[in-house]
């Protein structure tokens, strides 16, 4: 911009040709737009800020690095686990497991699987094949009958719209797809069918996003409606807020909630119509250190989970 | 409690102190209708306060402990984010003072 109008001219001349190039800037290329993020990651600030990965009990990860793509990583879990009971009383076991994984990662490719000693598998596979494609496959497998599952999803990426294509087992094939409609607005939709339940829907989603701040809405034919805004405050606070509508089951939920990403630790909190307050503090301590305290406070239900916890690497 | 007898009526009044003909008077007053509308207030008083005492409670409960959870980790990682600050502010100005004092030197 500095350099469209050569220094040492007149003044005027170069005021006006600046005002008009601003007035072309203002003026939207709509054949230039940016490419919208994938589908999945739409309500992606407010889930970051609002849903941070709380847990109970005691929590280790350890991950080192053989090479530059390759790693192995060690993760110990003791704490109650929750079980889902029909009655209002929370049913809580206490559970212990460890979990060995090896990732590999690379530019185009990355390969991710976990064991654990509760019998489970998990592997994840994400593959650029080209620079517009690419193949993401997940998998679980546990001892459990009938509750291993897969999915498969083929992701195309256009100059501004992104498409995707999803298949998993029990029959269920998913699309969406995302088109940006102005700089700051996309639209997206999306169809799936469960072979299994023999259920169908049908949604749609938009998201307005500036560099202060995201607001995204989601509806789907299953009755959920969704709307979150996020606001960044200042280069370390952003605030988020979400409020979540079931007009099936004519449930409502609302959240509001800080995220503060200092530069000795990151702490979010959020408090819920429900009655639950949670917070999530990861500090660094040292170099590749990190202490995680987690708690969550359930007023309603007098349910207490406190959790605290070590990321080594 | 029995509601107040029947003035001048054949019911048998309370029986608080018997065989004190004196305190015809006093059970008359006692039996009076301020009196037992008093006591009425002041057993109502009593359930109010006490409800108004749980739910005070109750409440300065919830509100503690969900200030304790949202706001006292916010306050202590502010405070240390300050320290740091200083902290740096301070080194910047002594890197920046040091290399004129030993030239003065």
């Amino acid at each position: 911009m500095a350099g469209l109008v050569p220094p040492g001219t007149t003044a005027i001349p170069a005021e006006a040709s600046k005002t008009a190039h601003t007035k072309a800037e203002e003026k939207t290329d709509y054949m230039n737009l940016p490419c919208p993020i994938p589908f999945e990651e739409l309500q992606r600030e407010a889930l970051m800020s609002l849903k941070p990965e709380t847990f109970e009990g005691l929590r280790f990860d350890f991950t080192k690095g053989l090479n530059q793509k390759f790693s192995l990583s060690h993760s110990v879990f003791m704490g109650p686990t929750e079980i889902p009971s029909q009655s209002a009383e929370t049913i809580k076991i206490p559970t212990a497991h460890y979990e060995f994984g090896a990732n590999f990662i690379d530019p185009n490719l990355m390969l991710i699987g976990r064991v654990l000693t509760d019998g489970r598998v998990n592997a994840r596979v994400k593959w650029d094949l080209t620079d517009n494609l690419s193949v993401k496959a997940n998998a679980q497998l546990t001892n459990e009958p009938h509750m291993s599952h897969g999915m498969v999803n083929f992701d195309y990426k256009g100059k501004d719209y992104r498409s995707q294509f999803q298949m998993g087992n029990g029959a269920l094939f998913g699309a969406s797809y995302i088109q940006s409609v102005t700089p700051h607005l996309s639209l997206a939709g999306e169809v799936f069918w469960a072979g299994q339940h023999r259920k169908s829907g049908l949604g749609y989603a938009a998201r307005y996003e500036t560099d202060k701040m995201v607001a995204a809405g989601q509806v789907a034919s299953t009755g959920m409606v969704a709307l979150s805004y996020v606001q960044k405050v200042s280069e370390k606070v952003s605030l988020a807020s979400d409020f979540m509508y079931n007009y099936m089951t004519k449930d409502v939920t609302a959240s509001v909630g800080y995220d503060y990403i200092l530069r000795q630790c990151r702490l979010r909190g959020k408090i819920d119509s429900n009655g639950c307050t949670t917070a999530y503090l990861e500090e660094r301590l040292n170099m590749g250190l990190n202490f995680i305290l987690s708690a969550e406070i359930d007023h309603s239900k007098k349910d207490y989970k406190f959790g605290f916890g070590l990321t080594v690497g | 409690m029995a509601a107040q007898p029947k003035r001048g009526g054949v019911s048998l009044p309370e029986r608080r102190s018997a065989g004190k003909p004196e305190s015809n008077i006093l059970a008359r007053i006692s039996s009076s209708p301020i009196v037992s509308r008093g006591k009425q207030a002041a057993c109502d008083a009593a359930f109010v306060s006490k409800k108004l005492l749980l739910s005070t409670g109750k409440a300065a409960w919830i509100a503690g402990t969900t200030f304790l959870i949202l706001a006292v980790p916010l306050i202590i990682e502010m405070d240390r984010e300050q320290q740091l600050n200083e902290l740096e502010l301070q080194q910047a100005s002594l890197l920046g003072a040091r290399p004129t004092a030993s030239v003065s030197k």
